[in-house]
């Protein structure tokens, strides 16, 4: 009996290692079962979309008895999806470019020089982290419409450039600082003008840092709706938001228009997370380990 | 490095003028906007602080500032709560670690103004998933008309804005949480820390950092709510979900109050600082003591 016990109590962590333990188990069930249950939303969003009106009238948790394709190729004729998926593309990478390299441009001096007047330049743009949308909005239109620039695609993507300037900036900055000088300093010697040092050197350097950057600005494009609502809102220059917002306001919200609608409206980005998923996660979480 | 200050103010050229002209220019004319009776059409006027004093007798700002607070406040305890208790778990099963991140913060990644459509249609009381499901499973009696009642609407979208980023508030924790030394936890378990006590002693006070990141991003995101309320419930019923943005933009864009509606951005925008300043400075005295 005793020899019995001092055998189980010795062999106790190998034993643990090797088999689940139940409370283990209950707990990862738990687990997957939470995980199922918070997003049912989504499950229900794309059995709906499946549906006829009629089923999603009288049985509104049930699956769809045969699955109906032609609620997507409605929405996406009614919506012109694909004309606002190419525009939503277009804005997307014209804004990224435009503001990868104004801001790199910035931050390589702001990063190099060290001067009272580079690091007051750099709370000026650190200020533009702080300013509420609004407070822009309603002078910006006026200034855009002075401009011409009101219902055109270079305005918006104007917009997007001037609007994610601080945090890139920001960004870019401290990862200049952190790599090291010599390259360019080897570059210069080798009769570089300034230009081609930055080109040629510096910006190769700060590729993974410029693959952050886009990942944000493409995110926070995609989903935006407020700005292309107000300063691109013809019907041909419509973004995705944009487009799901007057079908939608359009058509109320009956069901069987609204999920195929908002399936069409996520998918391009989902599909985005899926594969970018590791670094979006990593980007998102990195403020919580550097304090 | 040398630079000389021409080259390194061409490098700059560019940012700034795009920067200065589409932000700081509209961002100071806003602030002048809101010492004017502008209305976009007439010529403004200045008028001083008046917009300012005006707020103070306008019940529907003064209801637009709670329902914002209240609103914040709700987000932040649930999105804050969940999303620290999914990251425990998550912790503590690391075969399960990655699938559930990456699947709870899916709703994350899905645009606003589509969650907001979706969740319309759940809180539906005729056609909606979340009275059927209620019924289904023999809680009828809670049935409601979610988006419909006072007493719920509030809660009803902070739900959802809670569901949408809880996954994001557990992400941040949970990369704390890893950080954490497993030496630290060994040696409180020797000492025969378990559960609770390991959570209190041990793993709250070393996810202070992860806690401030948490609920400063919460609370200023929560604040600056807009399209969840707009798309849900504009508003209604009879204002109780009217926050502060949803006000601003009535004003503005509806009501052509440009002076009073700008007034108002720099009221929430104090209040952001503000909140944040104060957050900063509680959470990180926290951070300190440790």
């Amino acid at each position: 009996m005793t020899q019995a016990k001092v055998y189980a109590r010795s062999s106790g962590p190998q034993y643990k290692r090797k088999v689940w333990r139940w409370p283990t188990l209950l707990s990862s069930a738990g687990l997957v079962l939470f995980t199922l249950v918070y997003l049912l939303p989504l499950f229900y969003t794309v059995a709906t979309s499946l549906k006829t009106p009629l089923e999603i009238a009288q049985d509104p948790l049930g699956f769809p008895k045969t699955p109906r394709f032609e609620n997507y190729f409605e929405a996406a004729s009614k919506m012109n999806y694909l004309r606002a998926v190419l525009n939503t593309v277009f804005i997307t990478a014209f804004s990224s470019a435009g503001i990868v390299l104004l801001a790199t441009l910035a931050a390589y001096p702001l990063a190099r020089v060290r001067a009272r007047w580079t690091s007051m330049v750099y709370q000026y743009f650190a200020f533009g982290l702080t300013i509420p949308g609004f407070v822009v909005l309603i002078p910006l239109y006026g200034l855009m419409k002075s401009l011409h620039l009101v219902n055109t695609y270079p305005g918006l993507i104007l917009i997007y450039i001037a609007g994610n300037l601080p945090f890139s900036i920001f960004f870019f900055t401290s990862f200049v600082r952190s790599i090291p000088a010599e390259l360019e300093e080897a570059s210069v010697l080798d009769g570089c003008s300034p230009l081609q040092t930055f080109w040629y050197v510096v910006l190769p350097l700060l590729r993974p840092v410029v693959g952050t950057v886009a990942m944000f600005v493409t995110l926070s494009i995609w989903n935006d709706f407020l700005l292309p609502l107000i300063f691109l809102f013809s019907p041909d220059s419509r973004t995705v938001m944009v487009s799901v917002y007057s079908f939608l306001g359009l058509y109320g919200y009956n069901p069987a228009t609204l999920f195929p609608a908002a399936v069409l409206g996520s998918l391009p980005l989902l599909i985005f997370f899926f594969f970018l998923q590791r670094q979006i996660i990593a980007g998102i979480s990195a403020g919580a380990v550097k304090g | 490095m040398q630079m000389p200050f021409r080259v390194a103010l061409a490098f700059l050229a560019p940012a700034l003028m795009v920067y200065s002209l589409l932000i700081i220019y509209p961002a100071l004319n806003g602030f002048y906007l809101s010492l004017t009776d502008s209305n976009g059409v007439n010529r403004a006027n200045y008028i001083g602080l008046a917009n300012y004093t005006r707020m103070f007798a306008d019940s529907s700002f003064t209801t637009a500032l709670r329902n914002t607070v209240i609103y914040a406040v709700l987000v932040t305890l649930m999105q804050t709560v969940l999303g620290l208790t999914l990251a425990l778990w998550m912790g503590k099963l690391p075969w399960l670690r990655n699938g559930a991140r990456v699947a709870l913060f899916t709703p994350g990644m899905i645009s606003a103004l589509i969650v907001a459509f979706v969740w319309s249609n759940i809180y539906n009381p005729l056609s909606g998933g979340l009275n059927a499901l209620l019924s289904a499973v023999g809680l009828g009696g809670l049935t409601r008309v979610w988006l419909g009642d006072p007493n719920t609407a509030l809660i009803a979208v902070a739900v959802v804005n809670a569901w949408m980023y809880s996954g994001h508030s557990a992400a941040i924790f949970l990369a704390n949480y890893l950080s954490i030394p497993p030496e630290l936890k060994e040696s409180a378990e020797l000492d025969g820390a378990s559960g609770w006590t390991m959570f209190w002693h041990i793993e709250w006070p070393l996810l202070a950092p992860a806690t401030t990141v948490n609920t400063v991003i919460t609370v200023i995101s929560a604040l600056k709510v807009f399209e969840l309320p707009f798309i849900m419930t504009q508003g209604g019923p009879g204002g109780a979900t009217t926050v502060l943005n949803l006000e601003i933009y009535k004003r503005a864009f509806s009501g052509n109050d440009f002076g009073y509606g700008t007034a108002l951005t720099v009221v929430l925008l104090l209040l952001i600082v503000g909140l944040v300043l104060l957050q900063t400075r509680v959470l990180q005295a926290r951070e300190l003591r440790l």
